[in-house]
């Protein structure tokens, strides 16, 4: 039994919240909504934002262009949430929360998925995939290399 | 601001634990009329009163935040010569800015006289209302709630990856939470100071984000605490033993965690460590010379890279100084003497200002069970969001020359 009728919640109770995509950060969810993972490069200094905001953080500059990562990271660090989570998020523990490093040298906050939890390790290699959550919304996840 | 040129001269504070009941107006009122009696002032003196956001919003506590922000307070203490009032807000760091907006206010010259305080109550939301809530103020709602992140496992993270960069144990890591649990046994209006607890009891808590069990994860509570301000010179005429701010340092590094000034969590300390410093240098004083250290750490990993800034031991190493009973009473670097949010209770806003008034009733000599003998000048820090920043500022109840 899940959540929702152990507690006799509502469905917005247990509703995922999702991005709400702005000006700037559209053509992220486009992307990912291809199955395209795309990185926010600066055009003035060549500073790779991400997330993208309106801006640069290292300049300000706003001229930008998007660039396609390779979908490659490292592990930097992880945390497994089995217990107090928001309601949207009960069914899933246990779930893993993780920075990872892209090679493009930005950090990304994400999920590992298909991966035994006892197997996370520190600079693990990994590859992006695709949940599409919603008909809008991708989500980029990561799972470790295979082979 | 010059070194100490102002001064702390009373606080008043009420229990913090689940106070359905007591609403964050009794809580503001309760400890504004506390904090004008330990002061030993007239009311009549205070010119100026200034509110923190009560976090979290929502039905009743606009009202408070509406209330506090248009002058209530002031009419409810009987304040008549009050001149200014205002709500401060920045999150976990809000006792540092209103502190700062208080200053400002002493230096127009308008009034030298300034109430502070924060009253919260969280028990009147539901546990899933505070869990969202605390996803979306550590964590960014477009590009990090909508993994699950939270609060808690925010910390797993800086938890683990401190763990792997310095080799600091989790047994260590949980000694934060026991020596918290230590101070707050001897600290009346602490949530939890009923029983001690063993690094075998934290272990063996429930998991709540690995590695963290729950008893390394701090409680939201209700509480509330005040303090009376003044300039230097006043304090001395009115107050037998004032607590003299002797000098801050701060630094601002991100919103979201991925973008902190200072890259990876080894970073963390690298950023800390300048702001510890220049504190120290303002103040003429250096670690060894702190009687307490007052650290904002809300989980046990902060304490332990906010100690190693500080220079006591090599940085990575506080974890075992932690365990050896050094931060613990008796010991010989006295650690958040009030508990801190993790056994005192997470009171938002609050922490804080728990610690602050903590710190004043140490220099005063106020403290009761948890009072370190002789105490004289202590070091505190605040900080918000996820982690967005950190305030020291090294206090004392004489003024080095």
């Amino acid at each position: 039994m899940g959540i929702k009728e152990f507690l006799g919640l509502s469905d917005d109770d247990v509703k995922k919240p999702l991005p709400i995509p702005t000006k700037w950060s559209k053509p992220f969810w486009d992307a990912a909504k291809q199955h395209k993972l795309v990185l926010k490069k600066c055009k003035k200094c060549g500073n790779i934002d991400h997330p993208p905001y309106l801006y640069c953080t290292n300049c300000g500059s706003e001229d930008h262009e998007w660039i396609e990562a390779k979908g490659k990271a490292k592990l930097y660090t992880y945390a497994i949430n089995v217990y107090m989570v928001p309601f949207p998020f009960w069914d899933d523990m246990p779930y893993v929360v993780a920075l990872v490093e892209l090679d493009e040298g930005v950090t990304m906050t994400s999920n590992i998925v298909e991966c035994d939890h006892d197997k996370l390790k520190k600079d693990m290699e990994l590859e992006v995939i695709f949940d599409d959550v919603s008909p809008e919304i991708t989500l980029p996840k990561w799972r470790p290399v295979k082979g | 601001m010059s070194k100490g040129e102002f001064a702390i001269i009373g606080t008043g504070e009420v229990p913090c634990g689940q106070y359905p009941d007591r609403t964050e107006f009794e809580t503001a009122y309760t400890i504004a009329k506390m904090a004008v009696a330990d002061a030993g002032i007239n009311v009549k003196d205070v010119g100026a009163v200034l509110c923190a956001q009560h976090i979290m919003s929502g039905g009743i506590v606009n009202d408070y935040n509406t209330e506090a922000v248009f002058g209530r307070i002031p009419e409810a203490i009987g304040a008549k010569n009050c001149k200014i009032t205002c709500m401060t807000s920045s999150g976990g760091a809000s006792s540092f800015s209103i502190r700062k907006t208080a200053e400002g206010i002493l230096h127009s010259g308008e009034t030298d006289t300034v109430l502070i305080l924060h009253a919260q109550r969280f028990s009147q939301f539901k546990m899933d209302e505070m869990a969202r809530y605390f996803a979306i103020a550590g964590s960014d709602c477009e590009w990090e709630v909508p993994y699950g992140m939270t609060y808690n496992s925010l910390a797993a993270m800086i938890t683990k990856a401190y763990m792997d960069i310095t080799g600091t144990t989790i047994e260590q890591v949980a000694a934060v939470a026991v020596a918290c649990r230590k101070w707050a046994c001897l600290q009346p209006n602490a949530m939890f100071n009923k029983k001690e607890i063993t690094v075998e009891k934290v272990l063996s808590s429930k998991m709540v984000a690995y590695p963290l069990t729950s008893l390394m994860c701090n409680v939201l509570a209700d509480g509330g605490s005040a303090y009376i301000m003044t300039t230097a010179e006043k304090a001395r005429k009115v107050c037998k033993k004032p607590a003299y701010i002797l000098s801050d340092a701060s630094d601002y590094s991100h919103r979201t965690i991925t973008r902190a000034k200072v890259k990876g969590f080894e970073g963390l300390g690298t950023f800390l460590k300048p702001i510890a410093d220049k504190a120290f240098e303002r103040a003429g004083l250096g670690p060894k010379d702190m009687d307490i250290f007052e650290l904002y750490g809300s989980y046990p990993v902060i304490e332990l890279i906010l100690m190693d800034a500080l220079g006591l031991v090599e940085p990575g190493k506080s974890g075992e100084l932690v365990a050896s009973g050094a931060t613990s009473p008796g010991g010989k670097y006295p650690t958040t003497t009030n508990g801190e949010a993790l056994s005192f209770g997470h009171t938002g806003t609050g922490v804080g200002f728990g610690l602050f008034v903590e710190a004043v009733r140490q220099l005063q000599g106020k403290a009761g069970k948890a009072q370190v003998p002789g105490a004289k000048f202590i070091i505190e820090n605040t900080g918000g969001g996820a982690f967005m920043d950190c305030h020291f500022t090294v206090l004392g109840n004489e003024i080095p020359r």
